[in-house]
């Protein structure tokens, strides 16, 4: 059995419908991320495990105990806010060992404890310095450690990184995975960047409305979408509108251009139906090696370049595809307005389910 | 500190020239503000406090002095404290739960609009409007005394209540103490973060626990700040007292009105002395005050 189930979940306010039948099996030392566009119920989702949203409907069993009416500070699970929600009033050390001081923990132990969990994240120096006076970066290790404190049996994170600025959100995501790692502990993680998620998740939950769209390894989410949705919000991908022109050959019809594509798909439908075609950037590159399936005319439009990856809008027809190569300093990039070929293999070519 | 002063003022190993080498007219803005304490605040304070040595004729005197240890004067600003501190506490206390309930009440925006708009109002109400509306209501043929005895036979006045004593005043001044509470907490009850709350629970604190290691530390300087405003808005107050008990009770404020009103007891230079005390008691309780505050706001400074 699962360590944490999520069985069925609901939560209407009012009239608003926030998380409908939600069902999740999480296994003990898993990292799942909640991900999905603001107003999703990925928080609502999240607040009813830690206990402060009561389920309209549903289960929720942790540890083989059904905890769904289980008031929330006897359920020990540890949550990190976005706003880190460090007690203004107490020192770094007495937030940490706040939850140890309420279970009656002996003062030695609690000493030990603290100590243990600075040097975790790596605040050894700041345990008598007030929240006010640390960055938000450290402030809200400084919350992961409270959190983690106590030793809780599951680890919730509302998007605790939102606050911070890009290079210290890199870098504490990856902190916080390693910790997560190492000691082993069940993690629910919300965030709405689909970078985020796929780089720090063993499995990705991608909500839209309330409901669950795909559940699936970040490999899975990104090569694999479930649904159009998935599709568009994990990644960038090129879309198309298209015209099936051979079922049996995975030919397909777009401006007048001709893509081959292997999705299994095609071959369920009719000669003449519409479908909407996808290719992701990186799938489509010059070409150099004229022997893939398909070759394509087109016109540069654009070029961006964003570091190791220039990104070159090209037009194929009259529609327009992103295409990412990786930044070679040795070759030169095309020109704006240039005529050129783009290639891509008939696995790159998928159509969105409907 | 200072060295690191120092060192900025002379990292080149010579002295920076004068800073105020040119002529600044910042000061202009705050003219009509040093123009106002001038006028409103430091001159009839010395009025105030030079009159308070001086007799009639002028000459320098103790007498109005030691006339403040008289057993009436005395028993006056003991009334007046008292008075004072119990508003101040049960203003502070319930208007603290009022306002709490306000905030974190689930209750429509025009329920909390109207008491605030009321709060304000209320806050203001005194003076002889107020007596009047007490001795209405709960004077000895007052509209809620009287239908209190005939609806369900219970004699206010013959159970030891007296709107014209201590305890009468007390309820008079709760009128405008606890909207002030209301009032002048309010903004800091909404400065509590939830997530404190819920990150306190999250970590296994019942509600109480949550309070007495969060909740109250964080809003005791604004507690303290509340109290000490209420402690010197009952202080100061006069008109009140005097239509409600025409005298009876025996404030400092009462006895320096009637010493500078041309009556029997006329003596302005001991009303001058009087009005010193009330100043020495309030800077007693602001040093109080002050020593309170800085301890309970220990985490804001360092
Ligand atoms: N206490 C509440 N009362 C009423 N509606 C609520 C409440 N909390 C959330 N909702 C609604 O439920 C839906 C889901 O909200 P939720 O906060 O779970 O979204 P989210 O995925 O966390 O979004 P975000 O990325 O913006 O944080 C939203 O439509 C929101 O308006
Ligand atoms: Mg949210």
């Amino acid at each position: 059995m699962s360590f944490l189930i999520l069985e069925n979940l609901s939560k209407v306010f009012h009239n608003v419908t926030a998380v409908e039948d939600f069902n999740l099996s999480v296994e003990r030392g898993e990292f799942i991320s909640f991900l999905g566009p603001s107003g999703c119920g990925k928080t609502t989702t999240l607040r009813m495990i830690a206990g402060f949203e009561t389920p309209t409907a549903g289960r929720i069993i942790l540890n083989d105990k059904d905890i769904t009416h289980v008031p929330p500070n006897r359920r020990n699970v540890g949550m990190v806010f976005q706003s880190y929600a460090l007690f203004p009033n107490m020192t770094v050390a007495q937030n940490i060992a706040f939850g140890l001081r309420i279970r009656k923990e002996p003062e030695d132990k609690i000493k030990g404890r603290v100590a243990e969990m600075l040097a975790l994240v790596h605040l050894e120096d700041k345990g008598n310095n007030f929240p006010h006076q640390l960055s938000g970066g450290q402030q809200q290790r400084v919350a992961l450690a409270r959190a983690l404190a106590i030793r809780p049996q599951v680890l919730l994170l509302d998007e605790p990184l939102s606050a911070l600025d890009a290079k210290i959100r890199v870098a504490l995501r990856a902190e916080i995975r390693s910790i997560q790692r190492e000691l082993g502990i069940t993690a629910i993680y919300v965030t709405h960047d689909q970078e985020e998620a796929l780089s720090i998740s063993d499995r990705i939950v991608v909500m839209l409305q309330g409901k669950i769209e795909q559940i699936g390894t970040p490999f899975e989410i990104y090569n694999f979408p479930a649904t159009n949705f998935v599709a568009s919000f994990v990644g960038t991908l090129n879309t198309a509108e298209a015209e099936v022109l051979d079922p049996e050959q995975g030919i397909l019809l777009m401006d007048g251009v001709r893509f081959i594509s292997a999705d299994e798909d095609v071959r369920t439908k009719r000669r003449g139906d519409k479908v909407r075609m996808s290719i992701r950037p990186e799938r489509l590159s010059f070409a150099a090696e004229l022997h893939k399936d398909n070759v394509l005319d087109c016109v540069i439009e654009n070029i961006t370049f964003l570091g190791s990856v220039v990104r070159i809008q090209v037009r194929i027809g009259n529609t327009k595809f992103n295409m990412d190569t990786f930044n070679n300093p040795f070759l030169a990039l095309p020109r704006i307005g240039e005529r050129s070929k783009v290639t891509c293999s008939k696995e790159a070519v998928l159509v969105l389910k409907d | 500190m200072s060295s690191n002063r120092l060192g900025v003022a002379s990292d080149d190993g010579r002295p920076k020239p004068p800073l105020l080498a040119q002529p600044s007219f910042s000061w202009i803005g705050v003219l009509p503000f040093l123009l106002f304490v001038f006028f409103f605040l430091i001159l009839p304070s010395l009025t105030l406090f030079v009159g308070a040595f001086q007799d009639r004729d002028g000459n320098f005197t103790l007498e109005n002095i030691r006339g403040l240890a008289l057993p009436n004067i005395l028993s006056a600003y003991w009334v007046t404290i008292r008075i004072s501190v119990t508003t101040a506490l049960m203003g502070g206390i319930f208007g603290f739960f009022l306002a709490y309930s306000l905030v974190t009440g689930n209750m429509p925006a025009w329920v909390r609009s109207s008491m605030a708009t009321f709060c304000g109002v209320a806050s203001n109400f005194a003076g002889v409007p107020l007596a009047q509306a007490f001795i209405f209501t709960l004077g000895r043929v007052g509209l809620v005394t009287v239908l209190l005895r005939d609806l369900f036979g219970i004699d206010l006045y013959d159970r030891g209540f007296n709107l014209y004593s201590f305890w009468g005043l007390s309820v008079t001044y709760l009128y405008f103490q606890l909207p002030l509470m209301v009032l002048v907490i309010t903004p800091a009850i909404e400065g509590l973060q939830r997530e404190w709350r819920e990150a306190a629970e999250n970590l296994g604190a019942t509600p109480g626990q949550y309070w007495r290691y969060i909740g109250i530390p964080v809003l005791m300087p604004s507690l303290l700040g509340s109290m000490i405003l209420l402690f010197g808005n009952s202080f100061g107050a006069y008109a009140t007292a005097l239509s409600l008990t025409g005298g009876l009770i025996n404030l400092v404020t009462i006895l320096i009105g009637s010493q500078i009103r041309g009556d029997v007891l006329h003596n302005p230079n001991l009303g001058y002395a009087l009005a010193v005390g009330m100043v020495v008691v309030m800077s007693v309780m602001m040093v109080i005050y002050y020593a309170l505050r800085r301890r309970s706001e220990y985490w804001l400074k360092r």
